[in-house]
């Protein structure tokens, strides 16, 4: 199957054709969720530093990537990229089809609340909100607003979670640290996100909490069938992942 | 949603919020109390004559004239001569003429020596006349009817006897005191100094100062031989009404130049307006100094809400990631600041109620200005929404640098 583009650009009063692309896709076996074609990205401060060069990266629908760098190789500056939070200097990113590098910055920022879930390390939560307002923030700039629904959609999650009732009200800065972070699983959830990025959730987590940590979060993931790329230099945590991408080997 | 995020985020920093509002507030406070104030001592003065065309005094200057006849502020500089008196109101042009001797009172309220003209002619605000809630006008000697202040306070009713002191002041030593006096009326509320006053009879201050025999007490005004008896030597000041407006000023040339002895005749409408000139540039240091104040307290608030973007650095990051677009979080700073500009506009303004509340007494007592203590007219209205600008305009700076981060990231 094979289809034309046409690209226009408007003057004053005056209407080019600038070019034409041809495009001839082959439809693949399975959906890609992500795909990257020569992706580049220097910082605009130090442009003579490339910090991500990948030619080709793709990632299946509901497949769960396991990204696996040490630290200050670049990890966070492509998740960045994969959520719109930065732009590639140069190539394009498909994320569900859409391509993030031609979409104005408003446009990010609702596909970014609509489509994508992201854990950080830490501070994932408003510190002086509490669990249900943070996730309810959160639902805030989706479409996906699910008025009177809302609040027993946050309950469900985070009792599934194993938030206690009693800390539901209290602000997040109060919770503990496993806490805290599984209530993030929650709100990176609550928009049902096709997408779901962890950038090293686990590494501020006793062995203990990590371990729930996990097992919730692929459980979320499986209920829900969201695509998940979890970034660790920890690669005991690598268990039940579809496949691990040593950030090294991507990006040159 | 928004709302409760800028609420919780301001208690979540409540010492330097506080310490921001309680300046804000401060500054509120004192640009709604100069504003107020100004324009109530510009009606109450405003309102205390009226229908009056000259004021006459001993020569001095219009303003000390006005002040001490009108306002009962300070002090007459000489007396006028009860000959001169008669000969100008012999004037056929003259309508009518209300006399005034000042210089005694009654536990610290203002005797006015007067003619039974005073309730007839004298009038305030809106060309009001005096009414009497209480009884009438003096028709002996030694009547006296009372201002609704001193009435009230000093809890008099008619038929009491109070006697005079010498001079002003609430411990004066030279008493009147074989002379009582008898409370035969007392006045409605007028909202000038003459509810703070106690007016009587010139005969009756001639008398007191006559040192005469009690005898004299139950004496008619009507009696011609009482009068001329006690006729006065002099008196303060007195107020004319003419018969045609049109000729006030050939009557102040006049007296101005009589012959008689050196006089001022001052139109109030005039000298009030000489007053407010010079109040003019009272006023506008207060509100330039109020003005600053503002400023500071805004430039306060900029420093505080810069601080807590530098703080906020990872919570403005968190936000952007669940997609909040940087406008967002503009109106987030923004709304902010007006939440701590709203909160002292209120605390400013209900402070200033209070204080006026507690100060009313004081004003109205000391210098017969009769504040209202409702703070809400058009022209606070205008200083609140010229208070919130100011804040969205100081706001401005911090929300832009959250603005920029948030672009930037």
């Amino acid at each position: 199957m094979f289809y034309l583009k046409f690209i226009f650009y408007s003057g004053d009063d005056t209407v080019y054709l600038i070019g034409l692309h041809l495009f001839l896709s082959v439809e693949s076996a399975s959906i890609m969720t992500i795909e990257l074609k020569n992706v580049c990205f220097k910082y605009p401060q130090s442009p003579e530093s490339t910090v991500i060069n990948i030619k080709s990266w793709a990632v299946n629908q509901y497949e769960r990537i396991f990204l696996h760098g040490p630290s200050g190789c670049g990890k966070s500056t492509l998740l960045n990229l994969l959520s719109g939070i930065l732009r590639p200097s140069s190539g394009e990113i498909l994320v569900l089809s859409k391509r993030l590098d031609l979409m104005t910055n408003r446009q990010l920022d609702r596909f970014r609340a609509n489509h994508i879930g992201y854990i950080f390390q830490q501070f994932n939560l408003v510190p002086y909100l509490n669990a249900i307002d943070n996730i309810r923030l959160a639902n805030q700039f989706s479409k996906k607003a699910r008025g009177s629904l809302l609040q027993e959609n946050i309950v469900n999650l985070l009792s599934t979670l194993g938030i206690e009732d009693s800390d539901y009200c209290k602000p997040t800065e109060q919770l503990s640290i496993g806490q805290q972070q599984r209530t993030a699983i929650a709100r990176a959830m609550i928009n049902e996100p096709e997408i779901l990025i962890a950038d090293e959730p686990t590494s501020s987590l006793d062995k203990m909490n990590r371990d729930v940590f996990m097992s919730e979060l692929h459980q979320m993931v499986s209920e829900t069938k969201t695509t998940l790329i979890f970034v660790s230099h920890d690669l005991s945590l690598s268990d039940g992942f579809d496949r691990i991408d040593p950030l090294s080997d991507i990006n040159s | 949603m928004f709302f409760k995020l800028a609420t919780k985020s301001l208690s979540s920093r409540r010492g330097s919020v506080l310490l921001t509002v309680i300046a804000m507030s401060v500054s509120v406070y004192a640009l709604l109390g100069v504003d107020h104030i100004r324009s109530q001592t510009k009606d109450s003065f405003h309102s205390t004559v009226s229908g009056i065309d000259l004021i006459v005094g001993a020569r001095t200057g219009s303003l000390n004239l006005l002040l001490y006849s009108v306002f009962r502020i300070g002090n007459p500089t000489n007396n006028i001569d009860w000959h001169t008196y008669k000969s100008i109101i012999s004037d056929p042009k003259v309508g009518w003429a209300i006399p005034i001797a000042l210089g005694d009172s009654h536990q610290g309220y203002r005797v006015v020596g007067t003619s039974r003209d005073y309730f007839e002619h004298f009038s305030f605000g809106n060309k009001q006349k005096l009414e009497f809630a209480q009884g009438n006008s003096f028709k002996r000697v030694f009547d006296v009817v009372l201002g609704s202040e001193v009435a009230k306070k000093l809890n008099y009713t008619i038929g009491k006897k109070i006697i005079l002191a010498h001079g002003l002041g609430k411990t004066s030593f030279s008493l009147h005191d074989d002379n009582p006096f008898t409370v035969v009326g007392i006045l409605r509320p007028t909202g000038t100094p003459v509810d703070q006053s106690l007016q009587v009879s010139l005969e009756g201050i001639e008398a007191i100062h006559f040192n005469s025999p009690g005898s004299m007490e139950n004496s008619s005004l009507e009696n011609p031989s009482t009068q001329l008896l006690y006729e006065p030597e002099k008196i303060t000041a007195f107020m004319l009404g003419l018969n045609s407006r049109l000729a006030t000023f050939s009557v102040q040339r006049s007296i101005n130049d009589s012959p008689l002895e050196p006089l001022t005749a001052i139109l109030p409408g005039v000298a009030l307006s000489e007053l407010w000139q010079m109040m003019g540039i009272l006023e506008n240091t207060l509100r330039l100094i109020s003005g600053l104040i503002l400023v500071a307290a805004l430039l306060g608030l900029t420093a505080m809400m810069l601080a807590s973007v530098r703080e906020r650095q990872r919570e403005i990051y968190l936000l952007r990631v669940i997609g909040a677009p940087p406008v967002f979080l503009f109106l987030l700073i923004q709304l902010e600041a007006l939440l701590v500009s709203v909160a002292s506009i209120l605390i400013g303004g209900a402070g200033l109620t209070l204080s006026l509340n507690a100060a009313n007494d004081f004003l109205s007592y000391n210098y017969g200005l009769h504040i209202d203590a409702l703070i809400f007219s058009e022209g606070s209205i205008h200083y609140a929404l010229l208070v919130i600008s100011a804040t969205a305009l100081a706001a401005a700076i911090p929300a832009l640098a959250v603005y920029q981060s948030a672009k930037a990231k």
